[in-house]
């Protein structure tokens, strides 16, 4: 593995972890939440929070899905190639999701862009400043967009010197598991 | 334009392009295409909103919830103990496989993960015995897929999430049909068990003390079910909120059991997150799919198109039923449930038949997707748990269950009560 591609999937596996850390404090502050409102209290903002953690885990989880192989691939036709052909669909399936990358990153900006000109809050008691939220789930959006760029750029490289297993260890169908 | 979108998703698929970018592409293609006005601009709009979502999460905390459980090591006490229950039968282990499968479903939402679960503690147990692997394993694979059924369930939330349905009814409607499922299944092997004696293997008989001490095991399992599924029920938490609290349930039978340790949550939070993302590239590609469609008329269009062969609403739901069996062999389940529910839950709500109803009516289906080749994710999560073994011997051992599935949706069916006497009673 190159030091590009370990590099990458280090920090995707950082970026899990910290999905993960900040999946675990919604569990926290739900299980509050709980408590305090049997006690005839409540702390409140407990759908919307977990709103803004939900778009985060998509956007940012996609990409260490990318790099752990997780994303789901249909193999009827690819496991009856050789490996060649094989490595020939990763290079498609990996531009293909680098293109709608691209596109969600760039028009997801414009949401970002249109609440940061307007100052847009939410429509709830902690009136958060929608610009936050969306800055978190857009850069996940962003980062997912660079690291499958990355991932076209090394793929084209090592089909230029028909290193097939370079390809299927990088961006070839991992297990179901 | 419908031949566009069918043989662009058939073509795209078989690319082996992820299925939630061909959902994407398949997106910007009727856009480009077929729209009088550029739909695209509000694409960012359209995934900001799908995503922020409250239910959703309900998704990562399911999956954390399994990971966490599979790592406890409550599986195997599990299995133990419901053998001590139902291995008299004719059949023997194999109703423990089923029963384990049952009891895991209440607390997993996801059914790779249910036969993943009680497939790495039983097959040893088949050797061990000298069981004939074949239903054996058929019937691991095929009970796993009642972990989507019996609540909670991740499919469940999703077809509630993309139809606007009530996820706590749905999980109340599937309670029955999954129970009287795991039913169906121990009563074929019974009958098989019978017929041929060499299906099987050694019947277990246990003393009624075993079995009670065993039911001591079995506490975890039913607190953490009660706890999901009662707070629910007594209005004290959303299934999300639900969700929170299984979580904090399972992290505290895994100190209990000493499995607790930084570095195991710090694999089921890896394991949450990966399996999550997976299936939110899917779900939100058939949000934005489903925008599109609608916006283009394309669901206008197929509508009119069945109503225009001018079966029955009966002949019709064959129709459907019998192309989710198609489709079934070929796509992978939540994929095929989310590029068709945009398509035909419209259809079937306008031939007046119950949008829960036919949610579980669904998932039955996608159930029977799980264990049909090539593509049964079930067949090869058994199949890996099993090793060097003919992958056709779990591929056989499902056909009777998969016809078990068959009678389960001809009985839903005949009576849709079934699904709809629990949530209507509440």
């Amino acid at each position: 593995m190159t030091p590009l591609i370990y590099l990458l999937k280090k920090i995707n596996d950082r970026v899990a972890l910290a999905v993960g850390a900040m999946l675990m404090v919604c569990v926290l502050y739900t299980l509050v939440e709980i408590l305090t409102r049997q006690l005839g209290g409540s702390l409140g903002g407990v759908d919307e929070i977990s709103g803004y953690a939900m778009a985060i885990t998509s956007s940012w989880g996609v990409s260490y899905a990318l790099t752990e192989r997780a994303h789901v691939r249909i193999d009827l036709v690819r496991e009856r190639l050789v490996s060649k052909g094989r490595a020939q669909l990763d290079a498609i399936a990996i531009m293909s999701l680098a293109a709608t990358a691209l596109v969600v990153a760039w028009r997801g900006w414009s949401v970002v862009a249109k609440t940061l000109s307007t100052g847009a809050r939410a429509n709830t008691p902690l009136e958060t400043p929608l610009w936050i939220p969306q800055i978190l789930w857009w850069s996940g959006w962003l980062w997912f967009a660079i690291s499958a760029v990355l991932l076209v750029v090394y793929v084209m490289q090592k089909l230029f010197l028909s290193d097939e297993g370079a390809i299927e260890e990088a961006v070839g169908m991992g297990g179901s598991e | 334009m419908i031949p566009f979108t069918a043989f662009g998703l058939l073509g795209l698929l078989a690319l082996s392009i992820p299925v939630g970018i061909v959902l994407f592409l398949l997106a910007f293609g009727i856009d480009f295409f077929f729209s009088p006005f550029p739909l695209m601009r509000g694409l960012g709009q359209v995934v900001w909103s799908s995503s922020n979502s409250a239910t959703l999460i309900a998704i990562p905390l399911f999956v954390l919830l399994g990971e966490i459980l599979v790592r406890s090591g409550v599986a195997s006490r599990t299995y133990t103990a419901l053998d001590k229950w139902v291995s008299w039968l004719p059949g023997g282990l194999i109703h423990a496989n089923i029963a384990t499968s049952t009891m895991f479903s209440a607390t997993s939402g996801s059914s790779v993960a249910t036969a993943a679960t009680v497939a790495t503690v039983a097959m040893p147990q088949a050797r061990a015995l000298g069981y004939n692997e074949k239903l054996f394993s058929g019937a691991i694979a095929a009970g796993g897929t009642l972990g989507i059924i019996i609540p909670p369930s991740i499919n469940l939330i999703v077809y509630g999430f993309l139809t606007e349905s009530s996820i706590p009814q749905l999980f109340l409607a599937g309670l029955l049909p999954g129970l009287l499922m795991a039913l169906l299944f121990m009563i074929f092997t019974v009958i098989l068990c019978v017929m041929w004696p060499s299906l099987g293997g050694p019947r277990r008989p246990s003393a009624w003390r075993e079995r009670f001490i065993g039911l001591l095991d079995l506490i975890p399992i039913f607190g953490l079910f009660a706890a999901i599924v009662g707070s629910i029920y007594a209005g004290w938490a959303t299934p999300t909120e639900a969700a929170a609290i299984g979580v904090g349930i399972a992290l505290a039978i895994a100190v209990q059991q000493r499995a607790f340790s930084l570095d195991m949550l710090s694999q089921a939070l890896r394991g949450a997150v990966r399996t999550s993302a997976m299936i939110m590239l899917v779900v939100i590609g058939a949000y934005v799919l489903n925008f599109v469609l609608t916006a283009a008329g394309v669901s206008r269009a197929l509508q009119d198109l069945l109503n225009g062969l001018g079966l029955g609403p009966l002949a019709t739901l064959l129709v459907i039923v019998l192309m989710y069996i198609v489709l079934g062999f070929f796509i992978e389940t939540l994929s095929l449930m989310v590029a068709t529910i945009p398509i035909v839950v419209p259809i079937i709500v306008h031939l007046g038949y119950d949008k829960i109803w036919f949610g579980i009516l669904m998932i039955i289906l996608v159930e029977m997707a799980l264990i049909t080749p090539p593509v049964g994710l079930n067949l090869y999560v058994v199949q890996s748990a099993r090793g060097r073994a003919p992958f056709k011997d779990v591929m056989l051992g499902c056909i009777p269950y998969a016809f078990a599935m068959l009678l389960m949706v001809g009985l839903l069916i005949l009576a849709p009560q079934l699904a709809l006497f629990l949530p209507s009673s509440l």
